[in-house]
Parts: structure tokens; sequence; C-alpha cells
């Protein structure tokens, strides 16, 4: 395939065959360029993907409707397909209009040899729906803020609607036609004031993603700058406390310790450079984040006392041999699912006063749920 | 507290405190002249079923029979409360495990009597249900192969029923939490701090595994059981926080504290395996025949519960066949049925 696109270059968009393994199988068996098909310079049609590529249906059960030959006989079999709609194979479109317009074999709608394009979809119906659409959509593409009221913005819905279906399904063409002519008309200044806002709009969206892109790339470019930096430093480190306890005559802890602090100092610097960088991220973020006004998330109405005037945790934390081990754990695998002490303390610490003045109970008549026995003496909620 | 956005909704209505929105303060809250009166009843009740069955199955053969009577049920339970104890330390389970299982345990035999369940079962039910309720799941065939002489099914087949006694009410609000929080909170008062041994502590939280030896969780609050237990070791520091939580009341509050303190010197012992044996060996002669598979009795029920099942299926055939016959097959119009919604028995059969 690749031979074929540098060969030709004549493809508006690249086309990747569907179906995979034995098309380029065999491709690459005839390793020999191959003798370029003068039909095949003309077809730049088909549906584009978002990079621009065409991809093109392919099956084995291929056959072109005209000359029979299939994907047997001649495994470069290629269908294309006629603006009616009907597929020949590349051989056939050769032999009929070469030589200038003629009709189809099948419809009898005159044909030129410009207008085949490959075929993108199984479905002839569905590539014909969306070269419609793709069509109306080119000249009716008023937007919303073009309407007076959302009533007539839908009216005008309907009405492209109503259009394209007529010519997806060759529903009084002649009419429709001329609606759209009639449309155009009317419209004209209006479509291509659109048209320009729709590209000015594109190219805002690729610079900006292109501006995002450099800005990434250098700050990545950065990062690695600082991270080789760093690698260098501590490596000199670790040279000069070796030099120096070599040299000097002081004690080695001293040294060492001495070093640590400078090395602490210098990354802490260091730190303090790299915030100043992240804080243009963080300026968009927030600037983002101010149009919301941020509503405090209360996630229960209810009416609860729940004993926060009796106690107060204690900020600095409790000498508590349960808790050591959470509280030790220096990798936090043990908080790992969310668990703070401070939760535990605080459920615990209510528990000690909930209800601390309840009086109990005295006496028989008070209302309790007497158990209810029916004669078996079984509890009569209690079905066995 | 950092400040907890607290929600203040119309000053008329007063606060529920959490504690008193809970069902343990709903549902099962009693006094001590309660607890013995349900007991009293429950007991005679079952008595006087089970010497019924007796007498159907063969006349004067009940007799002869020594019935328990409240007070030795309560000792069977209170002796399989001990068990429990065991189980956890033989599986490690947390202390709240026990003590969920603990409390559910006595919530079960205030619902039903010790001749009708034996609380060997129970206690392995209940067990099980505690640890699933306080997420700290085991497997069904891990639990059974640890405890001799037990199937999977002894723990399931009472399930359902331990469940549906407790009314499905199985949060608890325990104890020996309140008594981490208080050993927590009394940190506060300077120079208290160095004289918290853990070994204190631990003396403490006997106290409160006393405590689930007897009533005092039925008729009392958490907080002032914890408090209770507290105070049997730092009496000094009790009285001081009791002083800072409850100013106004402080007499009472020791009161209370003090009620609960005698029960649990008193007891809050395991009962005597000696005095219990006797008990276990009446209870197997008085047992509810109607519970002991392949008894006369237990048939008898059976037939008679699969017999109403039947009737029931059969009634249900023909309220089908008639609606069959109406032409609609899901009943007739609404309006229709609701005249006859009473009637109409909704009831799958699948509850027998």
């Amino acid at each position: 395939m690749a031979t074929r696109t540098k060969v030709g270059g004549w493809l508006q968009g690249k086309t990747v065959r569907k179906g995979g393994a034995l098309a380029s199988a065999t491709h690459t068996r005839s390793s020999t360029p191959q003798v370029q098909s003068t039909s095949t310079t003309v077809f730049g049609g088909g549906v584009k993907d978002a990079s621009g590529r065409t991809t093109e249906y392919f099956s084995m059960d291929d056959q072109c409707p005209v000359c029979k030959s299939d994907r047997y006989l001649n495994p470069k079999l290629r269908l294309l397909v006629s603006s009616c709609y009907h597929k020949m194979c590349e051989s056939c479109i050769d032999r009929l209009f070469t030589l200038g317009p003629a009709p189809c074999p099948i419809c009898n709608k005159v044909l030129r040899k410009l207008a085949f394009t490959p075929q993108t979809f199984e479905d002839l119906t569905v590539e014909k729906e969306v070269a419609v659409r793709r069509r109306i959509a080119k000249e009716f593409n008023k937007q919303r803020g073009d309407f007076p009221d959302l009533r007539s913005y839908n009216d005008y819905l309907e009405e492209v609607e109503d259009i394209t279906f007529n010519l997806i399904n060759d529903i009084d063409v002649a009419k429709t036609e001329a609606r759209i002519a009639a449309y155009r008309a009317e419209n004209a200044a209006l479509i291509e004031l659109n048209i320009q806002r729709e590209e000015a709009y594109a190219r805002d969206l690729k610079e900006q993603e292109e501006a995002e892109k450099r800005e990434r790339e250098q700050r990545a470019a950065q990062l690695r700058r600082e991270e080789e930096e760093e690698r260098e430093e501590r490596e000199k480190e670790k040279r000069e406390i070796i030099d120096k306890l070599e040299t000097s005559d002081k004690s080695a802890a001293r040294l060492i310790a001495k070093s640590r602090a400078n090395a602490a100092k210098r990354s802490s610097a260091r730190a303090a450079s790299a915030t100043a960088i992240q804080s243009n991220a963080k300026l968009l973020r927030t600037r983002a984040a101010v149009d919301v006004p941020d509503v405090p998330h209360i996630p229960l109405q209810d009416n609860w006392y729940s004993y926060d005037d009796k106690y107060q945790l204690n900020p600095r934390g409790y000498n508590d041999f349960f808790s050591e081990a959470v509280r030790k754990d220096r990798e936090g695998i043990m908080r790992g699912g969310g668990y703070m002490v401070e939760e535990a303390w605080d459920r615990a610490l209510r528990c000690a006063v909930a209800a601390l003045d309840l009086q109990p109970l005295v006496g028989l008549d008070v209302p309790a749920p007497w158990p209810q026995t029916d004669s078996s003496g079984d509890v009569i909620m209690a079905a066995v | 507290m950092p400040s907890v956005p607290t929600n203040d909704l119309p000053a008329s209505q007063p606060k529920i405190s959490l504690y008193e929105g809970s069902t343990q303060f709903k549902n099962w809250r009693y006094s001590a002249d309660q607890l013995k009166h349900i007991r009293r009843t429950l007991n005679e009740a079952a008595v006087a079923a089970i010497r019924k069955t007796f007498e159907t199955d063969e006349p004067g053969s009940s007799t002869g029979v020594a019935f328990l009577n409240a007070d030795e049920e309560l000792l069977l339970v209170k002796l399989y409360i001990t068990k429990i104890t065991q189980l956890c330390g033989h599986f490690r389970f947390p202390e709240e495990v026990e003590a969920t299982a603990i409390t559910y345990l006595k919530r079960f035999y205030l619902k039903n009597t010790v001749m009708d369940w034996h609380p060997k079962n129970v206690m392995l039910t209940a067990l099980f249900l505690a640890t699933k309720t306080t997420n700290n799941p085991i497997s069904l065939e891990m639990y059974t192969t640890h405890i001799p002489k037990t199937a999977p099914n002894d723990v399931l087949d009472l399930e359902f029923l331990v469940a549906q006694s407790l009314g499905f009410e199985f949060a608890v609000w325990h104890a020996y939490r309140a008594l981490w929080g208080i050993w927590l909170d009394v940190q506060n008062f300077p120079g208290v701090t160095e004289k918290l041994e853990t070994s204190l502590y631990d003396a403490a939280l006997n106290h409160v595994r006393a405590s689930r030896l007897t009533d005092v969780e039925l008729i009392y609050s958490p907080s002032q059981i914890a408090l209770s237990a507290f105070s049997l070791v730092f009496p000094d520091v009790a009285s001081q926080w009791m002083a800072l939580k409850s100013p106004h009341e402080v007499s009472t509050l020791s009161t209370i504290v003090d009620d609960i303190k005698s029960i649990i010197t008193t007891h809050g012992h395991p009962p005597s395996v000696e005095s219990v044996r006797e008990v276990d060996r009446r209870l197997r002669l008085c047992k509810n025949p109607e519970k002991v598979v392949g008894s006369k009795a237990y048939l008898a029920r059976k037939m008679d519960a699969e017999r109403s099942a039947a009737e029931k299926r059969n009634k249900k055939a023909v309220e089908v066949q008639k609606a069959m016959e109406d032409g609609d097959p899901f009943g007739n119009e609404l309006a229709e049925k609701r005249g006859l919604a009473g009637l109409v028995d909704y009831d799958d059969d699948d509850d027998d």
C-alpha cells in the first residue's frame, strides 16, 4: 500500500483498506511498482475520518456487478461508487468512461469518471446519507444565534431535515433542489458569513491546541533539565562529602549533618522555584473555578443533636496505645482506605458522652415492646 | 469540635440526640422490672404451650416434667455468653464482634425462650451474624470447621429466625467504645495522662466485659456503663470527669453509676458450671417437642404447616384459574381490583 501511495501521490486523503492481512499480503508480494491505473487518479471522495484518512470498505465477497469479476479472479479488485450509488470495479470504469460521459450500465444515468468515490460503508444507503448530509450542512449552516427565537430555529431545523430526507430517499428531487436553490439565493451572505465563522473557530481551536502542546513540551524539557541538574548536584555533594571526610580532621558525623542541612536548604529553594512554574496552570484552574460559587455540601438535612458541645477533639492528639500502629505507619498502608485516626477518636469521644444524662426506665408502666406470643409460645413474628 | 456545618432547621423543633434516634434506645431499652416481667410471662407462656403439646402427644406425660423457670433460663443464656467470649478469643475476632454477638443473644432471649431454641445453636448463629453486621466477615466453612460438632446448617438454619427476632435491628452502641472515649477525654485533665497505664485500661475494659454478663446494657446507656467501669478503676478521675460533663446532674449521674457498679460487681461473673449443668440436664427433658426433629409433635406440626400451605396454594390456583377464565390473566381492571384488595392474598408461598 505504501508503495502505491509513494508512486502516485495522487490521493487527496490517504486511503486505508479495511480487512487487513490478506490485502496487505497481496501487495507485499508484488514488490515491483504497479502500473498505475489512470482511473485511480481521480478518486478523492469518500468519507474522511478525523485524521484526514479515508477508510475504504473491503470484503472477500466483493464482486463487480457489471463484469461479474470477483476477488477470487482478481485479488486487486477495487470497487468504487458512482454518483447514483452503484458499484463498479476500476477496470469497468476505465472501459466505460474513459471516452467521456456515458450512461450507468445499471440505471442509465449519465456519469463521469470523476464522480466515482471509494466506498466507506458496507451499506450504500448510509454512504448516500452521509454524502447528502455533508452537502446540506455546507449550505444550511445557520446557527441558533441567527434566529430571533427558539421556535423559528426549530422550524428551520425541521425544514433542513425535510430536505435531507427528500434527497436521501429521492422524493420530489426536482422540487427539493429548487428549494435549496431558493434558500441559497436568499441567504447567500449569511451562508458565507457562517462559513467564515466556522473557519475562524476551527483555526482558533487549532492554534490553542498547538500552544498547549508547545507549552507542555517546554515544561517537560524544563523538568528534564531540572532533574539532570539535581542529579548532578547530588553527585557533587556525595563527592564533596567523601573529599571532606578524606581531607579534614573534624568528626565525620558533624560533617555529614552539615552537608545534609545544606542539601535540604537547596532542595527547598528548588521546590519554591518549581511552584512558581506550576502556578501558571493553577491560575488557569482557579480562573475556571471562580465562575461557580462553591456552596458547602451538606449531605444530610436532619435534626440530630450529635453532642458536639459536650466534647472537644484535642488537636494535639492523644496518648493512645490503640492507634499507635496507625499513627506510626509512615508508608500509610493502614490509612490506605481513608482511615483517619482523628475520626475514630471523634467517634469514641462522641460515644463517651452520648446519653450520659439519660435516666433509666423505672417500673412496669412504661410503654415497651412486649413480646407477642401466640398459643404455641412462639413469638408471632418469628415464623418457624 | 471544629466547625461542622450544622443545619439549623426551625428552632421550634427540638433536636433529637443521636442515641435517642437509635433502635437501641427505641426498642431495646427496659426497666429492671420490665425485664423481669417479660421473662416471667415468656416463660409461663412457653411452659403452658409445651405442656399442652406433651399432653396431646401422650396424655399425662407432662406431670413429672420439671420445667425451667425464668431465672434458670437466664442462667443458661449467661453461660453461653461466656462461650461467645471463648469463641471470639479463639477466632481472634475484634471486641466489636464479641460485644455485638452477646447483645444479639440477650435480645433474642427477650423474644424467645430457651426451651424452644437451645442457646448453643443460637449462640453460634448470633456470633456468625455479628461478624457480618460488624463488617468482619468470615466464611461459613472456616467458621464451622473450627467449632467441633458443628455443620454449616446448624448456623444457617436459625439465621433468619435470629435476625427476625432482633427485628432486623443490627446496629448496637457499645460501652467499650465509650470507655475508649473517656480514656481519651480524661487526658485533657492536667496530670492525668501519666497515670493512665495500659494495664489499668485493661482493668477497666474487663469491667466492661463483666457488664456484658449482666442486664445493664438493656437498662442503661453505653456511656453510663463505660463510666462505671472507668470509675471502678479511677474513682477520683471519674467523678472529676462526671462533674465536667454534666454539671447540673452530678448527683443523679453518680447514683446511676453506683447502681451499675454494684450490678457489675455482684452479677458480673460467669455462672458456676455445676448449677448450669443441672439446668441443662433438665432442659433436655422439657424441650419443646415440636422443635425436636423427628418427634411426634414435630411431625404433627410439620404436617399442619404443610396442610395449610397446600390450602393456600390451592386457593391461589383457584383464583388464578378464575382470573384466566375472566379473560385477562393479569386480573381485571384496576378499579375492580381496588374493591377486592383486602380479599386477595398477595402473599407468596415462599415463606413456608
